[in-house]
């Protein structure tokens, strides 16, 4: 049922999973803001790491820039910013957690299921191409040019607003 | 280095690269441990003192002796701190600054990593210092490390968009992000075809950047010691406050690099009869001048305030980032097409 060989690669999957996995679930479970920051941090490198596994670099490097930079920055100044003394601990709800579990079993186990059932076509080998960064490049001013430069727009919109909505509360 | 890199990867192969990578480092101590002296002699010498003279010969042991002092103090962790955000970001700040290195490239055959992406992940990796940072200031549980964490990470947060920006037009005047492409297209034989002449308002946009991405004077309003005590680190001692500080000193090195690659020529001659010095010999003295450039600004300029700070920033900075990016775009397209 396992049929896979243990290469470098094949580890460093399994590592960069268990970060994912682990800074996931410690974002839901810990208790202080910051905390859950930081383990979402150690999430976005782990994506990072996969982008690399995947021969992405410039995504990669991207996810390390935007997600695991900047974002985690600014959510932390954001948290900083606001008090965070009392965390309202929740109390226990036993019938709605033993639902909740038995609901993620199953939808774990029909996803196991389907994957391991499911017959992928085998997609012909992967060509990573000598530079990706210039094809992205390419692809985004040629072909993609007019959803980039509308997404663009609609990125400097919010930010405008952001900051009318921010202005009007301050004043 | 680029026969060992391309190998599949070994035992024996790993064991060669761990090696290096550990030579590497004790090169990197050793650059820090002598930088932190020069500065200290260079700052003496400007202000008319004369610097570090008592521990070892021309005082050559100071910071020998300083790090030995640092290594055997108390190593104290705040009662109210943040125990484990406490004990992870000196750490977590040293880390990244010492993985950009990575992929500078010393001459054609000396370098360490032959990234696609280079440039871009000096730039991503380098964001990672400022959120250790951040941390560290706000697990010390201590007001003015906080706001020295704040600021440090508004001021990096600011000055890393010009910096970027900056850069984009040695990116489009050589076509590629990967740092040796950048070094090769600047091969003309003479000094007029590095960057930093045809990049001129490029290269001062970045040197101001780079500057305040270091938190040096006149940008070191973090740790401004009159305001802020010390900054993010003043709950920090011993071998904790000493990665900080390392991690401070390897970004000296590593920009003052980047900047000799991106705009210098790296490791070419200023003029073709000049070929026969070893391309890593110009590499030297163009780092060991943008490293001396350092302390002279840090010698002779006061600081700014930190509302000018984050308008010069965004107001003029970005701007003229902004401008020579279409300036070259222009150039490339009515001149080079």
């Amino acid at each position: 049922m396992f049929n896979v060989d243990i290469t470098g690669e094949y580890i460093a999957f399994f590592i960069f999973a268990v970060i994912i996995i682990a800074g996931a679930v410690l974002m839901i479970s810990l208790e202080k803001v910051v905390h859950m920051v930081i383990s979402m941090a150690a999430a976005f490198l782990g994506l990072a790491g996969m982008y690399v596994l995947l021969d992405a670099e410039f995504v990669a490097f991207v996810q390390v820039l935007i997600y695991a930079g900047a974002v985690s920055i600014l959510m932390i100044f954001g948290i900083m910013m606001t008090k965070h003394n009392g965390e309202a601990v929740e109390t226990a709800k036993p019938l709605h957690e033993t639902l909740a579990a038995v609901g993620a079993l199953c939808l774990f186990g029909l996803l196991f299921y389907s994957i391991r059932t499911a017959d992928f076509q085998s997609a012909g080998a992967f060509d990573p191409g000598q530079d990706n960064t210039l094809a992205i490049g390419e692809q985004l001013f040629t072909g993609y040019i007019v959803p980039f430069e509308l997404l663009s727009i609609l990125l400097t919109v919010a930010f405008i607003g952001a900051i009318a909505l921010a202005k009007k509360e301050a004043d | 280095m680029g026969a060992w890199l391309n190998e599949p990867l070994t035992w024996g192969s790993a064991l060669i690269l761990f090696l290096w990578a550990a030579l590497f480092l004790l090169i990197v101590l050793g650059f820090v441990t002598y930088a932190i002296y020069y500065e200290r002699k260079v700052i003496g010498w400007m202000q008319l003192r004369i610097g570090p003279n008592r521990v070892g010969p021309l005082g050559l042991f100071q910071t020998v002796a300083d790090i030995f002092k640092l290594l055997i103090k108390e190593d104290t962790i705040p009662r109210k701190a943040d125990r484990l955000l406490f004990i992870i970001a000196p750490a977590l700040a040293f880390i990244p600054s010492f993985t950009v290195l990575a992929v500078i490239p010393y001459t054609e055959k000396l370098y360490f990593a032959d990234l696609n992406v280079g440039l871009l992940y000096y730039v991503a990796l380098s964001g990672i210092t400022t959120l250790a940072m951040v941390l560290g200031g706000w697990a010390s549980n201590n007001k003015y490390a906080l706001l020295g964490g704040m600021r440090s990470a508004a001021q990096m947060i600011s000055y890393e968009v010009p910096l970027v920006i900056s850069i984009v037009g040695v990116i489009l005047l050589s076509g590629s992000l990967n740092l040796r492409d950048i070094v090769a297209a600047q091969d003309g034989g003479w000094f007029w075809n590095w960057n930093l002449f045809p990049q001129i308002i490029g290269f001062i946009v970045f040197f101001i950047a780079a500057v305040s991405e270091l938190n040096r004077t006149p940008f070191d309003l973090p740790e401004a010691e009159s305001e802020l005590v010390a900054g993010y680190h003043v709950e920090y001692s011993g071998f904790r406050f000493a990665f900080f500080m390392l991690a401070e000193y390897v970004y000296v090195y590593a920009i003052a690099a980047l900047t000799t690659v991106l705009f210098l020529g790296g490791w070419h001659a200023p003029a073709p009869f000049l070929d026969f010095v070893p391309g890593i010999i110009w590499f030297l003295l163009k780092f060991a001048f943008i490293v001396f450039s350092l302390f002279w600004i840090r010698a002779t300029f006061p600081r700014v305030r930190v509302d000018q700070l984050m308008s010069l920033g965004w107001k003029v900075l970005l701007p003229v980032a902004l401008l020579n990016v279409f300036l070259t775009a222009l150039y490339l397209e009515l001149f080079v097409k």
